[in-house]
């Protein structure tokens, strides 16, 4: 599914965040990502969603040659991509069902359908009763439950979380990793950075260790 | 196809709500628009009226042809059957009695005229001949002054040519400012919408994130600039709906002080659909114009 052949990234300004990375992920693989702040974990991530393009490489995602794609094919790969962020990335300005069904806005599916598939992600990710409310009402725990759902709500094959569980405390973070391994037992791919070891022990699941750019392999 | 419709009915809700959501802005950005609109249109509407102003009177140039106070019958009946001539479209005889009697009417020349013994005005054919252009009008005159038994023959169309040029020179001033105004229509706009562009930041990120095109973020955008033309043509038809109210009663009085039962015309229904659809074109651009720019500051597109 995700293929990294000698992958370089470096920044303006030679920061070089990758280098020479080899990898292969398959499909329906729960991969962890870990390794100290600025190791890389998250422009491993960055290059899969095409945030960022590789300096020098080949990358490839769900065959798509990432290196070539087009500006145009950009948001056509990413409808297949669930992204779950640290900070959330809600928006404030519409309540919980409105930010969850955006993705499907955008992807031009039939409003009443839409609505009801969000709903529907809601309640599995426990906010159905909360349906109207802002975001900003929402715990930290509860907002990255709702990054979640609306990482989840287009079904895509592949979910790339950073660090989904980085400001959230035990209980909250023991959530947000049990639904991964739901997602995960159903046939999601998921890449998951994170430096939460007691995630990883309960998980199970590949476990890819980034120093200063480079990828080693750890056993579980 | 059906998509594509879905994505325009959002975009549009979407930018209607956002209208919406912000009156004041939405309020002022209108007026900004109406007031600069309202200039060459209503310009345009009182050149409009000027120049039905000058239909109302003979712009058809007449010829006045006078008789020598000594004209044979004969050679009356030869200047009448020249007036049955094709290029001549309506001829009509003015007796001297008429032309006395038209003169007498006339309030400060009835003193006058009462002193009169003998009538000292000649008889006159009124004529309108079919030609148009300055020089064959001329020609058609200097034909009828050489007929014997006409004393002179007076082209009345000068006044009419002035008028004529006076207003065309303020169609070409119209047609001016409404283009200066229409480059401030496009600024108006585009101002407004990068605000808009810069206030949902946010939205635009995380949308990107999500997979949205940019044809998809810019949408809506493009939908509120064309509203906002638009709601502009409309708040320029209120500032001239409110002219037009207010200059009714002293227009029909000078009109009445001068005979004549003028009155303003409103804009014709063309013309209204014609100018609310260039506005709302024109806040389209500038909000196409605004959106491409200021996306590309908002975020790299990546």
């Amino acid at each position: 599914m995700i293929n990294f052949s000698q992958v370089t990234k470096r920044y303006p300004g030679g920061h070089e965040a990758l280098s020479g990375v080899n990898l292969t992920i398959e499909k329906g693989e729960l991969v962890f990502l870990t390794g100290h702040s600025g190791a890389g974990k998250s422009t491993l991530l960055k290059l899969i969603a095409a945030i960022e393009r590789p300096t020098s490489g080949v990358l490839t995602v769900s065959g798509q040659n990432i290196n070539r794609l087009s500006q145009r094919a950009v948001p056509y790969l990413r409808r297949n991509i669930g992204l779950v962020f640290q900070d959330h990335k809600l928006l404030f300005d519409r309540n919980l069902i409105e930010n969850v069904v955006l993705p499907l806005d955008i992807a031009g599916f039939d409003r009443r359908e839409s609505l009801k598939r969000a709903r529907a992600v809601i309640d599995k990710v426990g906010l159905l009763n909360r349906e109207k409310a802002n975001p900003i009402s929402l715990s930290g725990g509860e907002q990255q439950r709702l990054c979640i759902a609306r990482a989840l709500v287009g079904r895509p094959a592949l979910l790339l979380a950073d660090e989904p569980t980085g400001n959230l405390d035990t209980g909250y973070a023991a959530d947000i990793m049990a639904m991964f391994r739901d997602f995960h037992q159903v046939g999601t791919t998921l890449v998951i950075a994170t430096h939460d070891d007691r995630a990883i022990a309960a998980l199970g699941g590949r476990i890819l260790h980034l120093d200063h750019g480079k990828v080693g392999e750890m056993s579980a | 196809m059906i998509g594509w419709l879905r994505h325009q009915k959002h975009a549009l809700t979407s930018s209607l709500h956002r209208l919406r959501m912000q009156p004041v802005a939405t309020l002022l950005t209108a007026l900004a628009m109406g007031v600069a609109i309202s200039l060459p249109s209503g310009l345009y509407l009182m050149l409009g009226n000027l120049s039905r102003l000058a239909g109302d009177l003979p712009a058809q140039p007449e010829i006045s042809v006078f008789l020598d106070a000594e004209t044979s019958t004969a050679q009356k009946q030869a200047i009448a059957a020249r007036l049955k001539q094709p290029d001549i479209a309506e001829a009509r005889f003015a007796p001297k009695e008429e032309a006395l009697a038209a003169l007498s009417l006339a309030q400060d020349l009835s003193d006058i005229t009462a002193g009169l013994t003998q009538n000292p005005l000649p008889d006159a054919w009124i004529v309108r001949p079919r030609a148009t252009s300055r020089d064959d009008l001329a020609k058609v005159s200097d034909d009828l002054a050489k007929l014997p038994g006409v004393a002179e023959t007076h082209l009345d169309s000068q006044w009419a040519e002035r008028l004529q040029a006076a207003l065309s020179i303020g169609r070409t001033g119209v047609w001016l400012l409404a283009g200066l105004f229409a480059i401030a229509l496009v600024a108006i706009s585009g101002n407004a919408i990068r605000a808009q562009v810069l206030s949902r930041r946010d939205e635009i990120l995380v949308s990107r994130l999500i997979g949205a095109t940019d044809r998809y973020i810019r949408r809506p955008f493009l939908y509120l600039g064309a509203l906002q033309g638009l709601l502009g043509g409309l708040a320029a038809g209120g500032v001239l709906a409110l002219a037009g109210w207010m200059l009714h009663t002293p227009v029909a009085h000078l009109a009445s002080l001068y005979g004549s039962a003028f009155n303003l015309m409103p804009p014709t229904l063309i013309e209204i659909t014609a100018v609310l659809g260039l506005t709302t074109l024109f806040g389209w651009l500038g909000a196409w114009i605004s959106v491409a720019r200021t996306l590309r500051q908002v975020g790299a597109s990546r």
